[in-house]
């Protein structure tokens, strides 16, 4: 049956070649020089910390008394610390924990804030009235002394620190979801599936989470840097990983009483935590400008 | 009627505006005491400007909103007051076009997914089936095959609607309820849009409910019409009786008021002083009494009541009757 | 004859975006005379909102500008003209009204300050004597409870009574020529007859010149004297309304005039032209409607036609009316 109204065929508008979400995106990113920059680092650290212990060239926990706190020198290319282990290698395997701790931590919390801010902004009431002021409650604990009183409660280990987080996370996440919600609750096309009879499963996962995503992934990587320093921190206090962890937090602190005499073994670690952290938040950065629809319409 | 798809009474919707724990409650009747029915495989346009309830109504019906109180019978299953899980059998048999060809598609979706979601929601076909049929209806609506791997933003207004089309059809619907399905398009492409409705009608049997401000087009493409002023129906009729011979001051004045597109009819014209009242303040008795030429006492004191004047013809007017 | 308010002479404007120039009016060609209602009309992507845009000079934050024509307005060409020249002439001899009143109103200053403002600004009237005078213009476009809307705020007011306060502004200084971009589309209709008659009205009393544009056949039939149809960027015909309707020559015209459903035609199927206009990167080469058009000869695809003369009163862009043997217009 043809219809006396059909379109031409070549009419498709604006379409030489095939439009493409990812091709769009990453030529957009491209253009973002730091954030770029930070990714290959990021992308070097993880592949670091996975093939890191088959590369590291000492035993990370082998204790040499005859090399005690020596500074950077070619054999030991971070030094060694108060037991004579290197540090270069001990930053490597360390580099597996936090980015262990931070994405597990983050994740989790993701998933969990994400549905509750879901759940909170699509349907609202009293459902929604709860899980925000759940929220509010976390919210007003700083941080840290949260975490600490989590793992105060369930005791010291890298487990309990990345539950702490986790919990600490998810009010954020929660937050900001439900406000990305209650913004595509908002658009015609999820009018037009539920009037099409499409479950509330189906409209969230479709259409609304689909929404919520951009932002999402820009809040994810700061996330990270505060999950790692988090992280960092419970263990410096004591809080986290055990002592012989080569965990970057537990080394900072374990190199505390060095550092009048062998800075190296404070300053190494804590570089490594800050060029990690300034490489998500670059990252981040670098996203917001591409994915941010409020920037993107500008 | 015989063979009505949908039946409509005494249809009411109240929107709570105000108010809550501590407050005294303040509503918005955005639809008043609505009754209509449409006959299989035939148009009924709703018309009226801001306020009068219009798109209130299609939402009703789709069930998107809950009526107050009223009866919305859709293919002789009472649907105002079924449960959410009973409303599957209304959603496979009404489905709904929206204005915004460039709002209602999800921009995310490719144009196959798109088309074929109402398939994936009702029916158990496997993803090749619900393409070969995705396909099809592409076609139908004057589209075609290698237009199912794009998304929608890369297509012009008048094909999104299409697209629109497509998926309302897909599932052999009955009803379609078209809110304002024109009037964000070119007035080239409206027509081509028009046609098409025409014709699948012809085609398919489906009826409409025509939701629009645009008393030309409402004439165009309607059998019945109902005119509705702040939430109730004022006249209601074949289409031709209305349009030769309104009897409500307000029919009269809206189409006396619709500019023809040629300068030899240019008619003196029932210019209507004030403006269209607000529904959170709606005028006593006849809210139409502050507009119209032949308001008296009655109409500012008594709502008046729906009476048939002739077969074709209905009115709600003191001054009529 | 009376006079010319506005020449328009080949207009070329152009926007850039991704640092690459854009043209959108390609050579817009019209005139309106003094106390005349010129419609402009046009679908989307036809230029005749950006038209009334470059009269004004209206580019700010854009990167529109005008870069070839010229625009004699009163005796001056205003785009020779620099801005604070400009400045002098809108809102005094030439003013605007737009499609949405509410975001031409400013929100946060109350009706009587807006409506002073252009008053003091223009005219140069004391205080006191502004205020009278923004009552009476209040009054003037049917507005009853001036005094009152004098300290309110746009939100308070209903779309039409907006409307109405937009043209009290745009009117108070008696402008030449008004301005009117889509001003009754946003409106209910039988508020939109109202702004009409009122438009009517002031014209006559003031012998106002107006340039209403619109898309909407309907308004041009009923309040026009002169029709210029736009298409992609150019002008495809003029005409008398009379003789526009009753016999359109171009075919773009024809099959928009066929296209609208009028009351009482009694149509099976509306007639309905193929295919879409053209963005503005991807103009096809000779005549722009071309691709569109079921008349089109070979002729049409490969050269732009020129506008030709058909009589006193009406011209056209066509090949269709170009005599091979006869000189035509440029």
């Amino acid at each position: 049956m043809t219809s006396p109204t059909t379109v031409q065929n070549s009419q498709v508008q604006n379409t030489q070649r095939k439009y493409s979400p990812l091709k769009e995106f990453w030529k957009s990113f491209k253009k973002q020089k730091a954030a770029l920059v930070a990714s290959i680092f990021i992308g070097l650290l993880i592949v670091i910390a996975i093939i890191g212990p088959y590369i590291a060239p000492y035993d990370p926990f082998e204790p040499n008394y005859n090399a005690l706190l020596e500074g950077p020198s070619a054999s030991h290319l971070a030094g060694t610390d108060e037991y004579g282990r290197d540090i270069f290698s001990r930053l490597i395997v360390g580099a597996k924990i936090s980015l262990m701790v931070s994405f597990s931590a983050v994740f989790l919390g993701l998933i969990l804030g994400t549905i509750l801010g879901l759940i909170s902004g699509y349907f609202g009431g009293w459902v929604d009235k709860i899980i925000m002021r759940s929220c509010d409650v976390l919210f007003s604990f700083p941080d840290l002394l949260l975490a600490i009183a989590i793992v105060a409660l369930l005791g010291p280990g890298i487990n309990n620190v990345i539950i702490a987080v986790m919990i600490f996370s998810v009010p954020s996440f929660a937050r900001l979801v439900r406000g990305a919600t209650l913004n595509a609750k908002e658009n015609v096309y999820v009018e037009a599936a539920q009037s099409m009879g499409a479950s509330h499963v189906r409209v969230l996962w479709k259409h609304i989470f689909p929404e919520t995503i951009s932002e999402l992934i820009i809040f994810v990587t700061m996330r990270i840097g505060t999950a790692i320093l988090a992280a960092s921190g419970l263990s410096f206090l004591g809080l986290g990983a055990s002592p012989e962890m080569p965990e970057w937090g537990v080394m900072l602190s374990s190199g505390r009483d060095y550092l009048g005499t062998s800075s190296h073994v404070v300053i190494m670690p804590g570089i490594a935590i800050f060029l990690t952290v300034l490489a998500f938040n670059l990252i981040g950065d670098g996203l917001r400008d591409v994915l941010d629809p409020k920037i993107k319409n500008n | 009627m015989p063979n009505s798809i949908l039946k409509v009474e005494n249809l009411k919707k109240s929107f709570q505006i105000a108010g809550g724990l501590f407050q005294k409650k303040q509503y918005v009747n955005a639809v008043i005491d609505v009754s209509f029915e449409i006959e299989e495989g035939t148009t009924f346009s709703l018309v009226g400007e801001s306020g009068c309830g219009k798109s209130t109504t299609g939402r009703l019906i789709t069930r998107l909103i809950a009526p107050t109180n009223g009866s919305i019978v859709v293919d002789g299953k009472e649907v105002a007051t079924a449960k959410p899980s009973e409303l599957r059998h209304l959603r496979q048999t009404v489905q709904m076009i929206f204005q915004d060809p460039y709002a209602s598609l999800n921009p995310r979706m490719k144009v196959k997914e798109l088309v074929g979601e109402p398939l994936e929601i009702h029916t158990k076909l496997s993803k090749a089936e619900r393409e070969k049929l995705v396909l099809e209806m592409l076609e139908v609506v004057g589209l075609n095959a290698e237009h199912a791997d794009r998304y929608a933003h890369e297509f012009s207004g008048g094909q999104r609607q299409r697209l629109g089309i497509a998926r309302a059809l897909i599932t052999k619907p009955k009803l379609i309820i078209a809110d304002e399905p024109v009037s964000a398009l070119d007035v080239s492409i409206q027509s081509q849009i028009l046609n098409l409705l025409k014709q699948l009608q012809q085609e398919y049997k489906i009826s409409y409910l025509f939701i629009s401000h645009d008393l030309s087009v409402v004439e165009h493409i309607s059998h019945y019409i109902g005119v509705m002023y702040l939430g109730s129906i004022v006249e209601i009729g074949r289409k031709e009786t209305i349009f030769n011979e309104p009897k409500h001051p307000y029919t009269q004045a809206l189409i006396a008021s619709v500019p023809i597109a040629d300068p030899t009819l240019r008619k003196k014209k029932i210019v209507l002083t004030g403006d269209i009242p607000n529904p959170k303040n709606p005028p006593s008795g006849c809210t139409f009494h502050t507009r119209c030429p032949f308001a008296s006492d009655i109409c500012k004191q008594a709502i008046p009541e729906m009476r048939k004047i002739n077969e074709e013809q209905s009115v709600a007017c003191h001054f009529v009757n | 004859m009376p006079e010319h308010v506005l020449r328009v002479i080949d207009l070329e404007t152009s926007f850039t975006r991704d640092n690459k120039e854009i043209k959108i009016l390609r050579g817009v060609n019209f005139s309106i005379r003094k106390g005349e209602i010129v419609g402009l009309v046009g679908e989307s992507g036809s230029g005749k909102s950006l038209t009334s845009l470059s009269i004004m000079r209206l580019f700010h934050g854009t990167t529109g500008k005008i870069v070839n024509g010229s625009i004699h307005f009163n005796g001056h060409d205003l785009t020779k003209m620099s801005e604070s020249e400009i400045r002098k002439i809108r809102g005094k001899q030439m003013a605007m009204i737009f499609q949405e009143p509410m975001t031409s109103l400013n929100p946060v200053l109350k009706i009587g300050k807006q409506l002073m403002e252009a008053i003091e600004m223009h005219l140069k009237l004391p205080k006191n004597e502004s205020k009278h005078h923004a009552i009476q213009m209040l009054k003037s476009v049917g507005i009853g409870r001036a005094e009152e809307i004098i300290y309110e705020y746009p939100h308070q007011l209903s779309g039409g009574m907006r409307q109405r306060v937009m043209i009290a502004m745009a009117m108070a200084c008696h402008p030449n020529l008004l301005i009117a971009d889509e001003p009754t589309t946003a409106l209910d209709v039988t508020i939109q007859a109202q702004i009409l008659e009122l438009m009517k009205k002031l014209k006559e009393e003031n012998e106002t010149a107006i340039l209403l544009i619109t898309h909407d056949l309907g308004v041009v039939a009923e309040m026009c004297d002169r029709v210029v149809v736009m298409y992609a960027g150019q002008v495809v015909e003029e005409a008398d309304v009379f003789e526009l309707f009753a016999s359109p020559k171009h075919p773009y015209t024809k099959g928009l005039i066929a296209s609208v459903p009028k009351i009482g035609d009694n149509k099976e199927v509306l007639d309905s032209i193929n295919g879409q206009v053209p963005s503005p990167q991807n103009m096809p080469n000779g005549c722009k409607f071309a691709p569109r058009c079921n008349q089109a000869m070979s002729i049409c695809h490969q050269e732009s036609p020129p506008t030709v003369k058909i009589s006193a009163t009406r011209q056209c862009s066509c090949w269709l009316y170009v005599k091979k043997d006869v000189e035509v217009n440029a």
